[in-house]
């Protein structure tokens, strides 16, 4: 530590303010509960005998530890199909989705190309306007995509916020490495995949992370475009807290499900770890898009 | 004179020499805006249903113009169905008022989270409590409500529990009682965006240059006001924009939360523009696909409004705008 430093914190402790320090350690201690309690306690709930949970004995801490529940979800006929389309989704959507994304990217990062302004009117005015629900639902259904996977796939591969992003990102690279690739001969195309792709980590797994989630967690589409049959995950679970496990749709959240709050709890855990497990990993990653993005929102 | 034209010819590119060029961009574009066209642009000309009558089995566009309503004349009759009818102005009502609430509410939230977070000096706590206070936000709707039920249910839940032993509450139902829907909305929006909305605002706040405070520091400003003097004018502009945004969606809340929160018991508040429409189209058994586009247009052209009057507002009062 400089000595700079040293003195900067000495000054730091002289405008010590206890109010603005409690204030500020109180609203950090309400986040992290808030923000944690929930999960423990749905971990607790799915760990516990059902006898402990009728009871009202179990708080943060499994009682009765077992893992019936988790058995039970194992045996569940429709679990792994849906799990398994969900991994489809997911996977398929993100990967589809950053193919066209990166190709729009970069040609509408170079503000210089004719044309260019126009196309980036398209993308915006698109965000502040759009078709409704009954449109955007008619042009697919007209299209004969419902009832088939594509219907989760291509309709939301470019997502425009995301596509800033990756703008903003592109636009900050330097040119110089570009136009010393053209003069060494190389075509647009292998600029973008030998050398901005590789440079590109940080945005890719940015936009890549928003779009995983958005793809894991969507079951609204699933409901109006797909079959049962083909239902994710999270249609499931949202059958199942709806107190109809494969039945179809209206109503609203019954307490009358036919699966125990355990199992409830263990579908809750399983279906959203992936996802929360991932994305620490990739923080530091997505607070940097977040706001490179934001720069031009 | 020869030697003036050639200059002139290698200066004046021509379309052709321009493509053969750059033609490479043009092809990468050439798929994305495909699908612009298709899925964005398509849907835009398909909000014409709102004015068309819609034939089962035959095509987006309907097949004929709407004939005249009771009291409005031809093509309007699916926009009379909808804006003389009370029910839909309740559910227009409920839409503006949870939207409200939750702006006055959750709006300045993330400010303030960022700025204190800012002042934590343990750069190690200040990660955790980060960390931490992004999860919500990559949790799906459905595990969001979910775990909102499972809190709160009246037989088993903890939170139940404990806000009866607390304040006697006795052991309402919270999920279907009228009274506790918004709140219950408002909480879960601010649960679930409140640190990651803040990312924004931080990021605004690590980009103030350091000096100022230092100046702030020796004039003998206080912790506070430094907060009120330097970190809240210098995010302003980031403030007013985000504020832009919230506002253009006013009218367009989380849908699908809602459709989960809903049910028989809380229709009176939890009805909003997004179900009314859900309920009359892809929910029913004999879908009014005119109504329902006339009702998303209608919502489509006030959010345009009011997201340009935000824009104008925002730009005289202070100087910030989106475009």
């Amino acid at each position: 530590m400089s000595t700079l430093e040293k003195a900067n914190n000495k000054r730091r402790i002289k405008e010590h303010n206890p109010i603005l320090n409690f204030f500020t350690a109180l609203v950090m201690i309400i986040v992290v509960v808030c923000c944690t309690v929930p999960f423990l306690y749905i971990i607790a709930m799915s760990f516990s005998s059902s006898v402990a949970i009728t009871n009202n004995r179990v708080f943060l801490w499994p009682v009765d530890f077992n893992i019936e529940a988790y058995r039970s979800v194992y045996e569940y006929p429709n679990f792994f199909r849906a799990y398994g389309y969900t991994l489809l989704y997911t996977f398929g959507g993100t990967l589809i989705s950053l193919i066209m994304m990166v190709l729009f990217a970069y040609p509408l990062s170079k503000e210089w190309l004719k044309g260019q302004k126009f196309a980036m009117r398209i993308v915006v005015f698109s965000m502040f306007f759009s078709g409704g629900m009954i449109p955007n639902f008619l042009l697919i259904n007209s299209l004969h995509l419902v009832g088939t996977i594509w219907a989760i796939l291509i309709p939301f591969a470019i997502n425009q916020f995301n596509l800033i992003i990756l703008i903003n990102f592109f636009k900050s690279l330097p040119v110089e490495i570009e136009e010393a690739a053209v003069i060494d001969g190389l075509s647009y195309f292998g600029i973008l995949v030998r050398i901005v792709l590789p440079m590109s980590g940080a945005a890719i797994a940015t936009v890549g992370l928003y779009t995983a989630v958005f793809f894991w967690n969507n079951w609204f589409n699933a409901l109006i475009y797909l079959k049962s049959s083909q239902y994710p995950v999270m249609m499931l679970l949202r059958n199942i807290v709806n107190g109809r496990t494969m039945v179809v749709d209206n109503g609203g959240i019954g307490e009358k499900s036919s699966l125990a709050i355990a199992i409830k709890s263990a579908v809750i855990i399983i279906s959203s770890l992936p996802i929360i497990m991932l994305y620490p990993f990739l923080q530091k990653y997505f607070v940097k898009g977040m706001t490179v993005g934001a720069v031009k929102g | 004179m020869a030697k003036k034209k050639e200059l002139q010819y290698v200066h004046k590119t021509t379309f052709k020499h321009y493509m053969g060029r750059y033609w490479q961009f043009y092809a990468m574009m050439l798929l994305p805006l495909c699908y612009f066209i298709l899925f964005k642009y398509v849907p835009m000309l398909g909000n014409i249903l709102a004015f068309r009558h819609y034939k089962p089995l035959g095509g987006p566009y309907g097949d004929r113009w709407a004939s005249a309503g009771k009291v409005w004349p031809a093509p309007l009759r699916y926009f009379e169905q909808f804006l003389l009818q009370p029910q839909f102005w309740s559910a227009f009502t409920n839409t503006l008022i949870i939207s409200l609430e939750n702006l006055i509410i959750n709006f300045p939230f993330p400010i303030i989270f960022a700025i204190l977070l800012n002042e934590l000096r343990n750069l190690k706590v200040k990660k955790f409590v980060q960390t931490v206070s992004y999860v919500p936000r990559f949790v799906s709707t459905v595990v969001v409500i979910s775990i909102l039920s499972e809190l709160l249910s009246p037989t088993t839940g903890m939170l139940n529990r404990v806000l009866d032993s607390l304040f006697s509450t006795g052991r309402p139902y919270y999920m279907n009682e009228p009274e506790y829907f918004r709140t219950l909305y408002i909480i879960t929006e601010m649960w679930q965006f409140t640190g990651w909305t803040a990312i924004i605002y931080l990021a605004a706040i690590t980009g103030i240059n350091s000096d100022m405070f230092e100046a702030a520091r020796i004039d003998g400003a206080t912790r506070f006001q430094q907060i009120i003097y330097i970190t809240i004018p210098t995010i302003l502009p980031t403030i007013m924009v985000m504020f832009i945004l919230n506002v253009g969606h006013l009218l367009s809340l989380g849908f699908e939360k809602v459709l989960l929160m809903q049910s028989a018991t809380n229709m009176s508040v939890s009805d909003i523009i997004d179900t009314y429409v859900y309920r009359y189209t892809l929910g029913s058994s004999s879908p009014q696909y005119s109504l329902g586009t006339a009702i998303g247009l209608f919502n489509g052209v006030i959010g345009l409004i009011l997201v340009s009057s935000a824009n104008f507002l925002s730009r005289k009062l202070t100087g910030n705008s989106i475009y």
